[in-house]
Parts: C-alpha cells; sequence; structure tokens
C-alpha cells in the first residue's frame, strides 16, 4: 500500500519550513519509502554494527547463552555510563529549550475559503479561488474556525487579545500560492498562556513533581499545499491542505531537559484534542513541532541572547520539523550534546537552522544566519481586524470540557481515591468514552449504596475502576475489539459489582458473569446469578475447617515446610486447593485463608 | 436602424480607425452573440423599460479587471494569455445593467506607471498631438480606457486608481475621469497592485455617464472584505443627508477650498491659468473660495512610493508561473540546480518598473528598513488623512470623534470647506520621446513627480474627479481636480458638472 507513507512522507518533511531548509530536507519518495516502511532496521543498525566489533570473529566459538549475557552486560554498562555522562554534563551546562508548535484545526472550512478542509478527497478538488491565488480573488475569513482557535487557547490558559490581525509573512516556494502565508505576527490571538506538567505527564525527574511552561502566545495562520516529489524533475502538488486553519503555539524557552520536553509537546497535543480544537495527532502529521536549543554553562557568566523576554541564555540553534514525541526528545539530546561539544573544544555556538532525521544520532545544518529568510512581514491591507468579545470567551470558557489535570486530581483525590497509575487511562482512553461509563457504573453503584461513608463511597469508586479498566478491558483486549459500552451496559456491570460488594457471589463468579455478559448472554444479572444458581451460599466455619484439613491432609510436607520456613507465599496454595476441592463458587478466598492460618499457624503454637 | 445598434456599430468603427493608438488590447469578434443584446436592449428601450441607462452600450473594462469572455492580461508577459475563469463584480454588475463589455484597454502592466507606456503590448498614444506633430502620453496607468473614452470606442470605461491612474489620464485626453471613496465599488475580480489604496474608476465624456456607471457599481459585494457593508453605507448616507449638509447644494454657496501647497513652481502657466479661471467661474456662480493649508502634500507622494510598491512586491509574488499565467520554466525543474523553479518566469515575465516596484518594495519592508519607510511612510497616511479632516466642513463620516485634541486647535485655525478644487497634474501631457526609447528624458522619479496632485486624496481615500475645462485664450485643454470628504461622493460629482467641458 502507497497510501499511508503518501501522505505521511511529503508531510514529515515539508509542511511550516521555509524553502531552503526544504531543498536540503527534501527527499525522494524512495528513500522515504524505505524509511517509513523499515523504521526497526534502520533504528538498530548502529547496535548491530557495535556488536561485531565487540566479538571478532576470529575469536572462538563463545556460546551463544554465554554471549546473549555478556552484550545485555555491555549494553547495561554502556547505559550506566551514558547516564553518568549525562548527569556530569547537566551538572555542568544549562540547556534551555523553547518549543513551536504547529496544529491543524479542527474546522470544516479552510481560513480564508469555503472549501473543505477534508484532505482525503481527490487531489485539487477542494480549492476556492483564493486558495490558489487566483488573480483578482480576495480572502473571505471564515470567522467559524476561530472556535477550534479560542477554545485552544483557553484551554491553555492564554489571554484572548480583544483585538487580533493578520500579516503576511513572505517567502517563495510553489506550495505556496500567493507567495506568503497569512499569519499573525505582529498581533497574535492569544497571548500569556502556560501548561502545567506532572510527574505523570512523563517530565524529567529533576524537573520534580511539576513544572509550568509559560505560553508566549497563540496565533492563526494558513497551512501550505502538499507536495511530492518523483526525481529527477517531477513535483506533484495537490492544493487541497492549502489554507487549512492552524495554529501556531510558541513557548516560553523555560524548558530545561529533553524528557520535558517531549513530555510538553505530549501533553499540549492531549490538550488539543479533548477540546476537540485539533483532531490529527503527531501521528498523523496533523501536528509538527519545531524546538529552539541553547545551552549556558551553571552558575558561571549569562549567556548574553535573550529570547521570549527571558534574558542571559546562549545562542540558540533551531531544529525544524520534528514529527514525533521521541524525535523531540532525541533531537534535543543531539544538539545540546554537539553545543556541549563545540563549546568544550573552544568553538562558538552558531545561530542555524538545523535538521533531524528519525534515527539519527546528530541534528544537521540546514542553513546559517546568513541564510536566513527575511519574510518581510506586513500586515495585509485586505483582511480588516478580529474583534472578539468577552461574551464569547465566557461562553467558550463556560461549555469547554473539564482539563485532564482537573479530571485527574479529582479521581485521585478523597472521593475517588484512584491511584494515579488507573485514574490516567480512565481520563486519556477512547477520547473520554471509558471516563464517561466508569461514572456512569459508580453513579449507580453509589445508589445502590446510598448514605454509606466516604471510605465505603471511595471503595466502591476504587472497584468500579479496577473492573472498567483491568476486567471488562482485559475481555476486549482478548477479543481485539475497540472500546465499546453495549456489550456489557453500565447497570449490568454496576448490578454485578453490587452484588460482589455485598458479597452475595464470589470475585471468580463475578468474573465468569461477566464473561457470560460479555459474551452476548441477554438475561439480566439477577436472573443470571439465579438461573445459573451462582449466588453465594456461604459455607459454615465447620465446612471451612472440614475443607482445610482435608488439603493439609494430603500435603504434610508442604504444611511443614510454611511451619519451619516460614513461607507464608504457599498458604495461597492451599487457598486455592480448598476452592478446588468445595463446592463451585462457594468457597470464600479471604475466608479460606483465616481458617488456613488457624489450623496451621496457630495450630503449631 | 436602431439608435443603439448604430451608437455600437459607431464605436466599433472607431475602435477599427484608432488602432493606431493602442487603446484596446483585446476587443469583441465583429459578429456575435452581443450584436443581438444590443437588439433586445433596443427593444427594451423602445417600450420604455431598459434595464438601465447602460442598457445596450459599450463599455470598456481595464485589463486587470477580470472578465470571462476576454482575457485579462494586466498588460503583463506573466499573463499575456492568461483568461480568469470569473467575472469582476463591477462586470457582473454592468452586464446585468445591460452593458456590453466591448474589449479590454492597454494599461501600464499591472496599473504601474503614469503614462501607459510600461505594457507588454506596447504604448498608449494620445489622440491629440503636440504642436509640432509629437505622439503625446496619453496619461496612465489607464491610459487605454481613457483614449478609448475620449476616441469614442465605448460609451464609457472602467479603469483602476491608485495614486491617480483615472484622473491623470482624464485630464491628458480631455475627458472626466472619477475616483469614488475607497470601499465604495467592489474589488473581487480587479488585481491588486496595492490593495489599500486601489479603487476602481471611471471614465466618461460627460459627468452624467459617469454618475450613471457609478449608480450601478455602488453596491455592498460581501466577497470583497473592504467593500463597506450595508449598514455603515447607511451610516455614511444618513451623515450626509443631515439638514445641515444636504443643504449645501440648494443655497447654491459652496464653500470652495484652494489647497495653497498644491500652487506648486512647477505648474505650469496654462495649467494654473486653467485653475484660476475655474476658480473665477465657480466665484461668479455665487460660490465663496477659501485658501486652505494640506501641509502633508509633499511628503505624502514619497509615502505613496514607499506604501504603494510595498504591497505590490506582496501582491505580484503569486506570479510564479505555477498554477495560471506563463511559465518560462521550460519543462523540467531540477531542485538540484538550486534555483528557484520560476525565478526565469518572474525574471522575464514581469517588465522593468514592475521589477524596480517589486524590488523598492521589498526592501522598504524589509527588517532593517521597515521601521524607517513602510511604518514612517503609514504615519505620514494618517498625517495626511488628518490634513484633510482639519479643512473639510463636514466630518469624516467613518471617524467621528478627532483624533486627538491637536485635531481641534489645528480645525479652528483654518477655513472649513465642502470642496476643494485643484489642478489633476502639474503639466499638459509629456510627448512619448521623452518617456521611452532613444531620447527619454524622463527618470522614473520624474515619473513619479507627477503624480504629487493626484496622491493626498489616495492615501485619505477620498473622492476625487477631474473634468476637462478649456481655456479659450489659448485653446488649451486642462484637467481640474475636485476633491471631496471621505463618502461625500455626490458633491463631488455635483461640483465637476458645474465645471466639466466649461470654456473658460
Amino acid at each position: 500500500m502507497l497510501r499511508p507513507w503518501l501522505r505521511q512522507g511529503p508531510r514529515a518533511t515539508r509542511s511550516f519550513t521555509c524553502p531552503q531548509c526544504l531543498h536540503l530536507l527534501r527527499r525522494s519518495p524512495q528513500q522515504q519509502l524505505q524509511q517509513s516502511l523499515l523504521p526497526s532496521a534502520t533504528l538498530a543498525s548502529p547496535r548491530r554494527s557495535l556488536q561485531t566489533t565487540a566479538v571478532p570473529e576470529s575469536t572462538d566459538r563463545v556460546p551463544l547463552r554465554k554471549q546473549l549475557k555478556q552484550d545485555a552486560k555491555s549494553l547495561r554498562a554502556r547505559k550506566r555510563q551514558t547516564r553518568e555522562d549525562e548527569e556530569a554534563s547537566r551538572q555542568k551546562w544549562e540547556l534551555t529549550v523553547g518549543i513551536e508548535i504547529h496544529a491543524q484545526l479542527n474546522t470544516e472550512a479552510k481560513l480564508f475559503s469555503k472549501a473543505p478542509t477534508s484532505s482525503a478527497e481527490l487531489p485539487n478538488s477542494n480549492v476556492a479561488l483564493f486558495d490558489l491565488a487566483f488573480p483578482g480573488s480576495q480572502p473571505e475569513f471564515q470567522i467559524a474556525t476561530l472556535l477550534p482557535a479560542l477554545r485552544a487557547a483557553i484551554a491553555l490558559n492564554c489571554d484572548i487579545q480583544p483585538v487580533s490581525k493578520f500579516d503576511r509573512k513572505h517567502y517563495f516556494y510553489q506550495d505556496q500560492p500567493a507567495g506568503y502565508q497569512i499569519t499573525q505576527y505582529y498581533e497574535p490571538l492569544a497571548k500569556n498562556g502556560y501548561v502545567d506538567l506532572f510527574r505523570y505527564d512523563g517530565i524529567a525527574p529533576e524537573d520534580g513533581d511539576h513544572v509550568r511552561i509559560g505560553i508566549k502566545q497563540i496565533q492563526m495562520e494558513q497551512d501550505t499545499a502538499k507536495s511530492q516529489e518523483y526525481p529527477p524533475s517531477m513535483q506533484l502538488l495537490d492544493f487541497n491542505r492549502v489554507s487549512h486553519p492552524l495554529i501556531e503555539i510558541i513557548t516560553m524557552p523555560q524548558i530545561h531537559t529533553p524528557a520535558t520536553a517531549a513530555a510538553c509537546v505530549r501533553k499540549i497535543q492531549s490538550i488539543l484534542q479533548s477540546c476537540s480544537a485539533v483532531i490529527t495527532g503527531m501521528e498523523l502529521g496533523g501536528l509538527r513541532a519545531d524546538v529552539n536549543v541553547s545551552i549556558r554553562q551553571r552558575g558561571d557568566v549569562a549567556g548574553n541572547h535573550r529570547y521570549g523576554g527571558i534574558g542571559g541564555l546562549g545562542q540558540r540553534t533551531e531544529i525544524k520539523n520534528l514529527s514525533s514525541f521521541k524525535a523531540v526528545e532525541d533531537a534535543i539530546i543531539a544538539e545540546k550534546n554537539r553545543q556541549i561539544a563545540v563549546l568544550e573544544s573552544g568553538g562558538v555556538v552558531e545561530g542555524e537552522t538545523r535538521g533531524w532525521t528519525i534515527g539519527s544520532t546528530e541534528t544537521r545544518r540546514l542553513r546559517g544566519k546568513e541564510g536566513e529568510v527575511d519574510y518581510r512581514y506586513m500586515p495585509d491591507p485586505d483582511l480588516p481586524p478580529v474583534y472578539i468579545g468577552e461574551d464569547l470567551i465566557s461562553e467558550l470558557r463556560r461549555t469547554l470540557p473539564t482539563g485532564s489535570d482537573a479530571l485527574l486530581s479529582l479521581l485521585t483525590g478523597a472521593e475517588y481515591g484512584l491511584t494515579i497509575e488507573d485514574a490516567k487511562p480512565l481520563v486519556e482512553l477512547d477520547d473520554g468514552a471509558r471516563l464517561e461509563y466508569y461514572q456512569d457504573v459508580v453513579d449507580l453503584l453509589r445508589q445502590q449504596h446510598p448514605g454509606t461513608d466516604s471510605k465505603t463511597q471511595q471503595a466502591l469508586a476504587r472497584l468500579a475502576s479496577n473492573w472498567v479498566l483491568h476486567e471488562l478491558g482485559g475481555l476486549l483486549t482478548k477479543a481485539e475489539l475497540a472500546w465499546d459500552s453495549q456489550p456489557v451496559p453500565a447497570d449490568s456491570l454496576a448490578s454485578l459489582l453490587d452484588h460482589l460488594q455485598r458479597k452475595l457471589i464470589t470475585g471468580p463468579t463475578a468474573k465468569q458473569v461477566l464473561a457470560l455478559v460479555f459474551d452476548g448472554d441477554q438475561r439480566s444479572i439477577p436472573q443470571l446469578l439465579e438461573e445459573e444458581n451462582l449466588l453465594l451460599r456461604p459455607l459454615s466455619r465447620e465446612e471451612y475447617i472440614a475443607l482445610a484439613e482435608a488439603a493439609i491432609a494430603l500435603n504434610p510436607s508442604m504444611v511443614e515446610q510454611i511451619r519451619q520456613k516460614n513461607q507464608l507465599g504457599k498458604l495461597g496454595w492451599f487457598v486455592g486447593q480448598m476452592m478446588r476441592m468445595g463446592e463451585k463458587g462457594r468457597v470464600e478466598a479471604p475466608k479460606a485463608d483465616t481458617i488456613l492460618r488457624e489450623l496451621i499457624l496457630e495450630g503449631a503454637k | 436602424m436602431s439608435s443603439l445598434l448604430r451608437e455600437a456599430e459607431r464605436c466599433i468603427a472607431n475602435q477599427n480607425s484608432y488602432t493606431a493608438l493602442n487603446a484596446l488590447i483585446s476587443t469583441l469578434h465583429s459578429s456575435g452573440q452581443w450584436l443581438d443584446r444590443i437588439r433586445e436592449a433596443d427593444t427594451r428601450r423602445a417600450q420604455g423599460r431598459p434595464e438601465s441607462r447602460l442598457d445596450g452600450r459599450l463599455v470598456v473594462i481595464k485589463d486587470n479587471i477580470c472578465t470571462r469572455e476576454l482575457p485579462t492580461t494586466c498588460a503583463s508577459r506573466a499573463l499575456d494569455k492568461f483568461t480568469s475563469p470569473f467575472n469582476a463584480t463591477i462586470v457582473q454588475q454592468l452586464e446585468d445593467a445591460g452593458a456590453i463589455v466591448a474589449g479590454k484597454a492597454n494599461l501600464d502592466e499591472f496599473g504601474m506607471g503614469s503614462h501607459s507606456v510600461n505594457s507588454y503590448f506596447g504604448p498608449v498614444k494620445n489622440m491629440y498631438r503636440s504642436r509640432n506633430a509629437e505622439d503625446l502620453s496619453a496619461g496612465g496607468s489607464s491610459g487605454g480606457s481613457a483614449v478609448a473614452v475620449a476616441t469614442e470606442q465605448c460609451y464609457t470605461a472602467l479603469g483602476t486608481d491608485t495614486g491617480g491612474s483615472v484622473r491623470l489620464p482624464a485630464a491628458y485626453t480631455g475627458i472626466v475621469g472619477f475616483k469614488p471613496s475607497y470601499g465604495l465599488i467592489s474589488r473581487w475580480g480587479v488585481v491588486a497592485y496595492a490593495n489599500s489604496l486601489d479603487t476602481v474608476g471611471i471614465f466618461g465624456r460627460e459627468v452624467s455617464s459617469v454618475r450613471d456607471v457609478f449608480d450601478i457599481l455602488n453596491q455592498h459585494d460581501p466577497r470583497d472584505p473592504t467593500n463597506l457593508s450595508p449598514g455603515t453605507r447607511s451610516r455614511i448616507d444618513d451623515h450626509f443627508t443631515s439638514p445641515r449638509l444636504a443643504s449645501r447644494t440648494t443655497t447654491n454657496s459652496l464653500k470652495i477650498g484652494v489647497p495653497v501647497e498644491y500652487n506648486i513652481s512647477e505648474l505650469a502657466p496654462s495649467v494654473r491659468r486653467a485653475w484660476s479661471r475655474s476658480l473665477n467661474h465657480m466665484l461668479q456662480q455665487g460660490h465663496t473660495i477659501h485658501p486652505v493649508s494640506l501641509p502633508t502634500t509633499q511628503i505624502a507622494l514619497s509615502a505613496y512610493y514607499v506604501l504603494a510598491p510595498a504591497e505590490a512586491s506582496s501582491n505580484l509574488a503569486k506570479y510564479d508561473g505555477v498554477r495560471y499565467g506563463t511559465s518560462l520554466n521550460g519543462d523540467h525543474y531540477h531542485p538540484q540546480m538550486n534555483s528557484y523553479l520560476y525565478a526565469r518566469t518572474r525574471g522575464e515575465g514581469l517588465g522593468s518598473e514592475v521589477k524596480r516596484r517589486i524590488l523598492l518594495g521589498a526592501f522598504s519592508l524589509s527588517a532593517g528598513a521597515i521601521d524607517n519607510y513602510f511604518i514612517q511612510a503609514q504615519r505620514i497616511r494618517r498625517l495626511v488623512q488628518r490634513d484633510f479632516n482639519a479643512i473639510f466642513l463636514a466630518k469624516h463620516p467613518l471617524m467621528p470623534r478627532p483624533l486627538d485634541g491637536d485635531e481641534v486647535n489645528y480645525k479652528g485655525s483654518q477655513a472649513q470647506v465642502d470642496v476643494l478644487i485643484c489642478p489633476t497634474a502639474p503639466s499638459s501631457p509629456p510627448a512619448l520621446s521623452n518617456l521611452v526609447g532613444e531620447g527619454a528624458n524622463c527618470s522614473p522619479l520624474d515619473a513619479y513627480m507627477n503624480d504629487v496632485l493626484t496622491v493626498p486624496a489616495s492615501l485619505a481615500g477620498l473622492p476625487a474627479a477631474s473634468v476637462p475645462v478649456t481655456d479659450e485664450s489659448t485653446e488649451s485643454l486642462v484637467g481640474v481636480q475636485i476633491i471631496g470628504q471621505y463618502g461625500d461622493d455626490a458633491l463631488v460629482l455635483e461640483v465637476a458638472g458645474m465645471l466639466s467641458n466649461k470654456r473658460l
């Protein structure tokens, strides 16, 4: 299938860049094909070559097992060394990173015409006269495109500017029909926002529990056309994508670790998606990042550069067009190390634009300062200013879905008491559908247990989370199905968990029933339990003792081991034996465990 | 034979006999559907229900205005075979009113020039000649439209006026040229030179025919984002129909302003004499004359030649031969040659004056120059507007409050007038031999100087008309300009009618 790489490849290298770097970025479709089809091979090759040099062919045959062990050991050693080196250089050098993110807005129409944004159509079918820069055509600003942009700006805690304006950014390239991109340079849509990053977002350990990264501004702009190169001399242009509305999000240079930079991009993507400002993420080319990287020696003289209002920084370089979170992290590490090497060998870091190829270990120079494009920003004389009323902002703010951070702190707080490990997937999975289902189950369960104390309420919430994520989730995974609330409606699961909570059924019975319902059993839970005779008829203490003694009698040596060596883990094995020996669904594990402890441990004293 | 058809055939005959003037780039085929359309218009007229006063009449359209039927070349090699897929709104409006597009008029490439000599299709010639029979400039950039009207190749014609491109050729060819207030007439389909200044203008032999066309085109068009909304239009109407302003024409005593800065030393004696005789005429009609000062007149020209090229450098970036237009790149593009795909298309497809202005504009927008050129010029543009607001009795309808306290003082010290009367051009038309070819002694800067009297009204977006008056003593034909407050187009046309074609 050609389609996936046709769509992704050119976009990955093409959009949001200026002409000079494009010449250098450009690769033939042939190369792109190889790269996207064989990512693992590209990634693995350096390691393989290391192995062949480490084990010269002339040496005597080493047993495979031994060789694998050696390899693993040397890999660990190398990783440790890298970590130590990284830490040493981190102690000496401070890294500073700022990020520019370009994201395709979720809109029906283009920014300045009524043409649809759908890019899956036949090439060059969704274009209006202005999109092609026909002589005499004029822009028709599509007001509705403001809505996702404003939602993004609100979700990123920005001040929406009451007046913003459109400017022309000039550069020549055949994917840019007018010879300029319409953007917002002098008066952007929104300013002064921030994004909060927590430990659970995957920030670097040295950043602690929380960092706040400032957002300098958010501006609206046009996307470019998609071009495909067929060497030696053919290029095809598809203008369907041209003038698709984008937002550019510019962070402050306040990031100091590569991991946190990647976490920042990931977090911004998830915020944009959760407020429906953006649909396609990085993996499909709907989001791209440029990073600005500089270093300075800690505690030493301040650098004399200033970016985004932050002074004392070192000379920065810009790495363009990063198309995955991993690429963001890897490119920053490589560029940081390159700058350190330059400075430590007495050199000077040049202000330049650099590129990054997935799987490589070094950034490469695209163009230096002398090759910088002067974009000759000019206010667009055809487009009036955009005025945004406070009423619109407050309405959008009111209807914006709750942010994931707020949801996480709610779920991990006193009311639900979930672990962050359970709360995160609930919030992130299935576009919020999983969380909605979970909420339904919890609400129904709590209705069954009114007036209970907060501890019970928490227990119910935890129980529900466990079953929604792990039990039901496990069934879906096993059946290789996407999330769907239909097979097990929320009220069925709530009813099942209610029985479990009231100890009317055992855990294993509950799992068994869940599987039945999942496989299509239409009966109600009470009816099913009744008809299948699954309701728990509790065993008496005497019956438990009888079962336990029978199990002990069959395995006296294990009893000795538990008593002599205090191997308490083996108690669980006895619990299992009792459940197998007893009547199906009637032996409750905790009770069996209690009896076993009495007989084996206390009986010995 | 019906009268409209006879008039049309006389126009076509004139088109054929005046081909040497090079006024038209493309014309109607001699036979065609248009003949039937004129017969139908004649019938409607006979029945007393014509579509409009333009019904069945031939109009010529400047070739930087898009037409579906005829090519739209902008007099550029870059578009020499280009036909637009759509009609400009104004073309559609004229056709809906029954008018027939009879040809596309020659011009300075993309409207850049003052003599209609910068054309890929060769220079336009004035039908008048100098005493020693030299060819004269028709004025520019809408020279072809002006000559077509002056030689009766059509009933009326459309041009575009960015810094005087309708008024100057009207003055040189002895006809009426009107540039309405910015934003009244749609620019959808008008190929941009400098969007913030580009205004569609109208040529006619009489003020009445110009007014007829203006009435058809003066409508809101949602496709042009710079076009005034219906709401704004009614605000302007209310403003000028208020009793105080409406009485200006009924009392028959207007306050005529004479801008002293327009009496420049370069003014030819014949022009100065015609100006003064025009003022005298108005005085005799019972109007009063008041000297006024517009101090930014001189620097306005510099500001114009920074702003217009800046916008042009941006607007003309689209002509790369990739999607339409002339491509001179050859069949194959070799990226490894590290040259831009369109370098040759632009290098050879655009003429020297266009390239000069693109370079000027690219420079004035560049990072190192923008503060000193583009930004300063925008400030001057504001001052020019303030100058005009200080001397017009009618307030600017879209700026009801003074910009700052300074203006109040400023206003207090000046006479308050209804319209300004001044010359359109400093001199009579120069010989073409001075402008092009071996004998050319006119630098681009000299050509720019010619626009000094028309540019201020363009920068302020004001309505301005040039009308022909004849100086009886020398029988010389001179263009006299009437400038009004923003939105006061009706008054400008009214005063134009008082002076137009007068022998003084």
